[in-house]
């Protein structure tokens, strides 16, 4: 017994806190308020964890802290807003990258692996020259600005480059694609001959683009045609999808060459949020935006706030009532999304292969190559969906919290909070850390808000708005006391 | 006398700026056991890992088949035919039994064709089938090990110290489960038994720091006094 209280100190001091803490919140606070507390802390834990939960991934699998993790999630919501406010940029520009990476892909089949490396060179900065050339003077802001700037409901056929001469850009980089492919492929001994049916994957990428071309306007206003709901939905998944395309990319060109100096990798990383944050910034501008909520959260009539959920799923009305409290039903949304991502992650390690090969590469990747699995490909996989999870986040942060290219710096440090004090590289401890540090927030919110009355004084203690944001390092450095290695870290 | 199987032509391999193996070469027949011995420290274990891919040689060439295998990676020379299994067995520990099997699956349906071989070799993994490799006993562990090598069609297997550290009827078992997979398959096995390589093993090879200084039958070494003492300690 004595022995059992000894080696789960750690389990048994967590929960005497959390139940003294209990005690004194439910004196201090009236049920509703601490519900409404408990809720918002739970929408913030739910945001952390798209965030924590791919940062963790990635870290356990391939220990790379990938500190461009908070970008991802920005540019995120910046790729959802757009589909979901003003289609006409991804329309424009999309095409551009299914035929540069169409090219890319059908340069397998040049004998380019007979030539020498010395060729590398020169067919790089080819490529780099025919794609420039593809792309000149293309006109990407008034794209972004003006449709936004007009809600998104003016076509501006003036922001669009005439059919042919889009068709001939991306044509242009679909050569520059072939190039750069032809670049990467020279002096490679080993690669394995394509074969036929390989040719569809660029067949199919290139016919995409040049299907969309012509039919830029007429997708843009279905795009727009359709309600908010099924909008915001196509927002989530495209906003997912870019942020997984980017992340692999990402992994496959900038982290893969550097697994064997880490200190280069970080320093990658840390360099990526400043390139991303401009870019965002020479995209979209300096400024921020606001996202409309779509129509299933955003209802206000006689019947509103909802008495409860499953009124809410007739009347869609913007607050739902909790405990006699209105509470935005969006947010209740968003804590819905992140358990369903947490089910969903926690089925595909538990029960898939792809899961059982992540748990394996976490203990020992080298075993997992030698069993005649392509690990570095594996990596790429889960670099890819750690960053489909966050730019998740992003999109279904975009209307509660706005949208602009600071958005990601404040979530990647209350992340990393959060995946410290959970334990580098533990699903579960991504999850309950973003959890604490989500409640954390939603409790020095409402401490600053209404000061802490304790009863031997006659007034309550206020405090400033920074120790919300202090409160969640001062857990992390108590748990780090009590388990250095986090809450459900393995011991080194 | 068999085909060749593998063979290993003067490999130097670097482990960061060291030079640790400076000239190693081999051969295995296909259908027997090749032991290669050595002190600790002789560069075995750095051998079996050039071979697998993991340090890839600098210089010097790897044949698997006729086929050279060198600078690939170990992911394909694994697809080639070729298992693993590591010193120190490193299953893993937070999967199953038999997650750490299929884990080891090539094709589908590899691990239901070879379980029952698997299972006669190894009874004790059939027992402990839904428990974390991690809750296993040390000498379960290495037939867990082994087990993972035995689940696709490998071709030859390359087995690190299999009887380190276990009790002697644990040692017999493994000894027993070697001996019927010779049958089926190639092993180069490195030992530090000495009496337990000699009764496996039809060929050997010995590496001294870094370099192979002498290779024979195996029948021929064990009366070879002199050179045992030479090269592998009081054996
Ligand atoms: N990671 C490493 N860094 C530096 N030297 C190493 C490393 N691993 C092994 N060595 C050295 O390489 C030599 C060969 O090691 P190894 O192949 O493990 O020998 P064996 O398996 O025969 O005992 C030893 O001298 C060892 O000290
Ligand atoms: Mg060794």
């Amino acid at each position: 017994m004595i022995e059992l209280i000894q080696r789960r100190r750690g389990l048994i001091a967590g929960i005497i806190a959390i139940i003294l803490f209990g005690m004194w919140a439910s004196t201090q606070y009236e049920p509703r308020v601490l519900a409404s507390i408990l809720l918002s802390g739970l929408t913030l834990g739910a945001l952390y964890f798209l965030v924590t939960s791919g940062l963790s991934l990635i870290f356990g699998l391939m220990d790379v802290l990938n500190f461009a993790h908070g970008t991802l999630f920005m540019i995120g919501a910046y790729i959802g807003f757009t589909l979901y406010a003003n289609p006409r940029l991804l329309l424009n520009t999309l095409p551009f990258g299914l035929a540069l990476v169409a090219g890319w892909i059908l340069a397998r089949w040049l004998p380019a692996n007979s030539l020498p490396s010395g060729h590398r060179r020169p067919l790089w900065v080819a490529a780099v020259l025919v794609g420039l050339f593809a792309i000149w003077n293309f006109e990407l802001a008034p794209l972004a600005t003006t449709a936004l700037s007009s809600g998104g409901r003016v076509p501006t056929e003036q922001a669009q480059a005439p059919t042919p001469i889009f068709i001939a850009r991306a044509l242009g980089l679909a050569v520059a694609g072939v190039i750069a492919g032809a670049a990467f492929l020279a002096g490679r001994e080993h690669t394995r001959r394509p074969e036929r049916r390989d040719l569809i994957v660029p067949i199919i990428l290139l016919a995409l683009a040049l299907l969309i071309a012509p039919l830029r306007l007429t997708l843009e206003e279905w795009l727009l045609s359709l309600d908010s709901n099924t909008r915001f939905l196509l927002a989530l998944l495209i906003g997912a999808g870019g942020g997984a395309a980017l992340g692999g990319l990402m992994e496959w060109s900038l982290i893969r060459p550097l697994y064997s100096r880490p200190i280069y990798q970080v320093l990658v990383t840390l360099g990526l949020v400043f390139v991303g944050t401009e870019l965002v910034k020479g995209v979209w501008g300096p400024g921020g935006y606001f996202m409309e909520l779509p129509a299933w959260f955003s209802q206000r009539g006689p019947n509103c706030p909802s008495p409860n959920l499953i009124a809410w799923l007739q009347d869609n009305c913007a607050s739902i009532d909790v405990l006699g409290r209105p509470f935005p039903s969006y947010r209740i949304f968003i804590i819905a999304l992140g358990i369903l991502m947490f089910v969903g992650i926690a089925v595909l390690l538990r029960y898939t292969r792809l899961g059982m090969i992540i748990r394996a590469g976490v203990q020992d990747g080298e075993m997992v190559q030698a069993l005649g699995i392509n690990v570095r490909r594996v990596f790429t996989l889960v670099f890819a969906l750690g960053a489909g999870l966050a730019a998740l986040g992003g999109v279904a942060a975009a209307p509660f919290l706005g949208i602009s290219p600071g958005l990601g710096q404040e979530f990647q440090l209350q992340a990393f909070i959060a995946v410290v004090i959970g334990g580098m590289g533990s699903f579960t401890g991504a999850a309950i850390g973003s959890l604490l540090v989500g409640l954390a927030r939603a409790f020095g919110d409402q401490i600053v808000l209404t000061g802490i009355q304790l009863p031997w004084m006659s007034e309550a203690m206020t405090f400033s708005p920074s120790i919300a944001r202090a409160s969640t390092v001062l857990i992390m450095a108590l748990v780090l006391l009590l388990r250095p290695a986090g809450l459900f870290g393995k011991k080194e | 006398m068999n085909e060749v199987l593998l063979e290993v032509d003067t490999i130097h391999t670097f482990i960061g700026q060291f030079h640790i193996l400076e000239g190693v070469s081999l051969k295995v027949r296909a259908g027997s056991i090749t032991a290669l011995l050595g002190r600790n420290g002789a560069g075995k274990t750095t051998t079996l890992r050039s071979i697998m891919g993991l340090n890839p040689p600098r210089s010097g060439s790897i044949r698997l088949g006729g086929e050279a295998i060198n600078g690939r990676p170990a992911y394909e020379i694994a697809y080639l035919g070729v298992g693993y299994v590591p010193e120190h067995r490193a299953i893993f520990r937070d999967l199953t039994v038999e997650e750490n099997l299929r884990l080891a699956e090539r094709k589908r349906g590899d691990l239901a064709r070879r379980s029952d071989f698997i299972m006669s070799l190894f009874p004790d993994l059939k027992r402990f089938y839904r428990h974390p490799g991690g809750k296993l006993s040390g000498g379960q562990q290495q037939m867990l090990a082994i087990a993972r090598a035995l689940v696709p069609d490998n071709r030859l297997l390359l087995i690190d110290e299999p009887s380190e550290g276990l009790a002697p009827i644990i040692v017999e078992q493994i000894v027993a489960a070697l001996r019927q997979m010779a049958t089926e398959t190639t092993i180069l096995l490195v030992e530090q038994n000495f009496a337990l390589a000699a009764q496996l093993a039809d060929e050997y090879y010995i590496l001294d720091d870094g370099r192979s200084v002498q290779h024979g039958r195996m029948a021929d070494l064990t009366r070879d006094h002199a050179t045992i003492d030479k090269y592998l300690g009081a054996g």
